[in-house]
């Protein structure tokens, strides 16, 4: 399916590009972190142990003061709490593990950032190819509803969707715990539906545009021509001639999507709108109460969230200058 | 075409996406589930009274009514009144517009204060030590959620500095306008600034980085081009090449992006206001939306389109004055 031009290209740009072999790294960092979590994690990412509550990452320490009872009467007492590696991120303030946290919330944002993305490329790239190749009343009305999508800024039209229809999610069980390889851990994985669907109603209409833009140029040249007069069907012209010749520009800015969509992800969880509580965005705004106490609740699962991102945005540079030079850097929310 | 008639034509076409937009929040209400009475009668209502709200609040009609209704209604102004605070909706979000609009601009100007310097200074000094600084900088600001930035300047500059305020500012800037012009009192300008410093940065970092970017390529592009030497062998000073002749035209793409972009810097604000509890139509939306306040979040959502649509207008006529190449099609 790849040609050995475009295999060459890739290598040829990864060899002197200090950059894309920063982002291979680290997606693959977050990939595996993503899919082996329960095996990295020290703890159940979801018990809380409250007499463990807001300990200090490892190698913090931290002094606080506290009200206890000492023979019946309430003082005040400085307490200093030192981070250990029995929880390197340090705990919440119910007494998670924050470590575990940040990797079972990496499954929520790649899941989210994948299956968001596939779903905009589908509809997109069906809706773009459809309008672009028959073009009349049909791109006319297509396009137009494109524009009225447009209008709306894609937050806030997420936020107003996941906010209204509801948190709809299933539970999807973990192979590993359900294969009796590791032990405590969560036995399912709460996957936000309606966040992952939101997400690509409110993206399709960029792949939508890409496409229509190839499928009206590639629909005039000599072998689509050629195609049609020997009676092939419109559905196969779409599908083995137009579709495989606009794959280039789809895949680079699927890429640049995903980022994209992990940033939307984290957004509308942040305002507690996904119905998960394993998330990256949901962990920060739980943080927000105790930044003057414990401020690594919020600060690390930020920092996940943009090293994944810078990971996919160096990842997508990198094939925008293999695949494409001619490509600049547009869209995205 | 003349640039006349482009604008109307542009203006008829942005009506027809107001309609649209118009429609498609109206057709929200019925596809949420649950019906808003839910929200709005008390948890031990009897059916007739649930009955009642309903037709109180006008859900008793057909839908083609209630649309026909509410377009109209739209027309004079009137968006409703708010389930939850029985005052118009429309004066309850125009309340809310000038926050929002302060904020956006002071968001812009930080952007394009720093931005434009510095993918200036990031082309013309390639590989030098500002280009790498200015090009980690560009990744780090477009990869990083920007409620996330706000709150670490918070935890930092509030919380561990204690130097800037945080949350719900105490005076808008027409108000402190009046203090400074009718009272000769800074004070009020003076608190107005702290309470911008950290929503106007966290906003507008993400595009000061995506302006360092285009600007640093754009300028990359025009520096090698042939108009660029014979500028530089004529003996003009490189500031004057550089500034005067290669930015102007990297200005084109940076205005281009910069209107594709303006989404994110609308959909951006709603989730700044939401951190720094600040008094605009982002925080009035995500309240009403967890309340269910229809006639709030319709207003809210169409203000917000149209807001969208107007301003894309502008910048399609300022690109089309920027580049004399454009044709009005």
């Amino acid at each position: 399916m790849i040609s050995d031009r475009v295999k060459k290209s890739l290598k040829r740009e990864l060899n002197h590009s200090l950059m894309a072999k920063i982002g291979i790294v680290l997606v693959l960092a977050i990939m595996l972190m993503a899919m082996f979590a329960p095996f990295f994690a020290m703890h159940n990412p979801t018990q809380q142990q409250l007499d463990r509550a807001h300990q200090p990452p490892l190698g913090v320490t931290q002094t606080s003061e506290e009200f206890r009872f000492v023979d019946g009467e309430r003082q005040i007492q400085e307490v200093t709490i030192q981070g250990t590696a029995e929880h390197p991120f340090g705990t919440d303030s119910l007494g998670r593990d924050l470590f575990s946290r940040v990797l079972f919330g990496a499954r929520t944002s790649l899941m989210v950032g994948l299956f968001g993305t596939l779903f905009a490329v589908g509809t997109g790239v069906s809706i773009g190819l459809v309008a672009g190749y028959y073009g009349g009343r049909v791109d006319d009305s297509l396009m137009r509803f494109a524009d009225i999508m447009l209008a709306f800024p894609a937050l806030v039209l997420a936020i107003a969707l996941v906010g209204l229809l509801g948190p709809l999610t299933v539970r999807i069980p973990d192979p590993f715990v359900a294969a009796g390889l590791v032990e405590g851990m969560p036995a399912t994985f709460v996957f936000p539906i309606t966040l992952t669907i939101v997400v690509g109603v409110v993206n399709w209409v960029w792949f939508a545009r890409i496409a229509r833009g190839e499928a009206l140029s590639i629909r005039q040249e000599e072998y689509v021509k050629a195609a049609r007069s020997v009676g092939a069907s419109d559905w196969t012209i779409l599908r083995q001639h137009i579709l495989p010749n606009s794959l280039t520009p789809i895949i680079v800015l699927a890429t640049i999507q995903v980022a994209a969509i992990i940033l939307l992800e984290s957004s509308l969880s942040f305002l507690g709108f996904s119905g998960t509580t394993l998330s990256w965005g949901f962990d920060i705004a739980q943080g927000r109460d105790y930044l003057g106490t414990s401020w690594w609740i919020s600060s690390i699962p930020g920092l996940a969230i943009m090293f994944a991102v810078i990971g996919i945005n160096l990842l997508g540079d990198w094939l925008r200058d293999a695949l494409d030079p001619g490509l600049s850097g547009e869209g995205g929310v | 075409m003349s640039q006349a008639r482009f604008l109307i034509r542009r203006s008829l076409q942005g009506l027809l996406v107001v309609w649209g937009v118009i429609t498609l929040v109206f057709l929200l209400r019925f596809i949420t589930p649950g019906s808003p009475v839910d929200f709005v009668a008390p948890l031990d209502a009897s059916p007739e009274l649930r009955a009642q709200i309903a037709i109180n609040l006008g859900l008793h009609q057909p839908i083609y009514v209630q649309y026909f209704d509410y377009l109209f209604g739209l027309v004079r102004g009137d968006m409703g009144f708010s389930y939850i605070r029985g005052r118009p909706a429309s004066g309850i979000i125009l309340s809310r517009l000038p926050a929002t609009i302060e904020l956006a601009v002071a968001a812009t100007i930080v952007a394009i204060i720093f931005s434009i310097p510095l993918g200036v200074l990031s082309a013309t000094r390639r590989h030098e030590p500002t280009d790498y600084a200015a090009t980690t900088f560009s990744l780090v600001g477009i990869s990083t959620p920007n409620f996330w930035l706000g709150i670490m300047l918070i935890l930092i500059v509030s919380v561990g500095l204690g130097i800037l305020p945080t949350s719900r500012r105490p005076i808008g800037l027409i108000p402190a306008l009046e203090m400074l012009i009718f009272q000769l009192q800074i004070s009020g300008i003076r608190t107005w600034i702290a309470h911008m410093i950290l929503p106007a940065v966290t906003l507008g970092t993400y595009f000061t980085a995506m302006i360092v970017r285009l600007t640093r390529s754009g300028m990359l592009d025009e520096l090698g081009q042939p108009y660029v030497k014979a500028a530089r062998a004529k003996g003009l000073p490189e500031t004057l090449v550089t500034y005067k002749h290669a930015l102007r035209n990297t200005m084109i793409p940076i205005i281009t992006v910069l209107g594709l972009q303006l989404g994110s810097l609308i959909g951006g604000a709603v989730i700044t206001e939401f951190v720094f509890n600040w008094p605009g139509l982002g925080t009035l939306v995500i309240d009403a939306i967890v309340v269910r306040d229809w006639p709030i979040i319709q207003g809210a959502l169409i203000v917000i389109g149209i807001g969208f649509v107007v301003i894309n207008i502008a910048v399609d006529a300022l690109y089309t004055k920027l580049n004399p190449r454009v044709s009005y099609e």
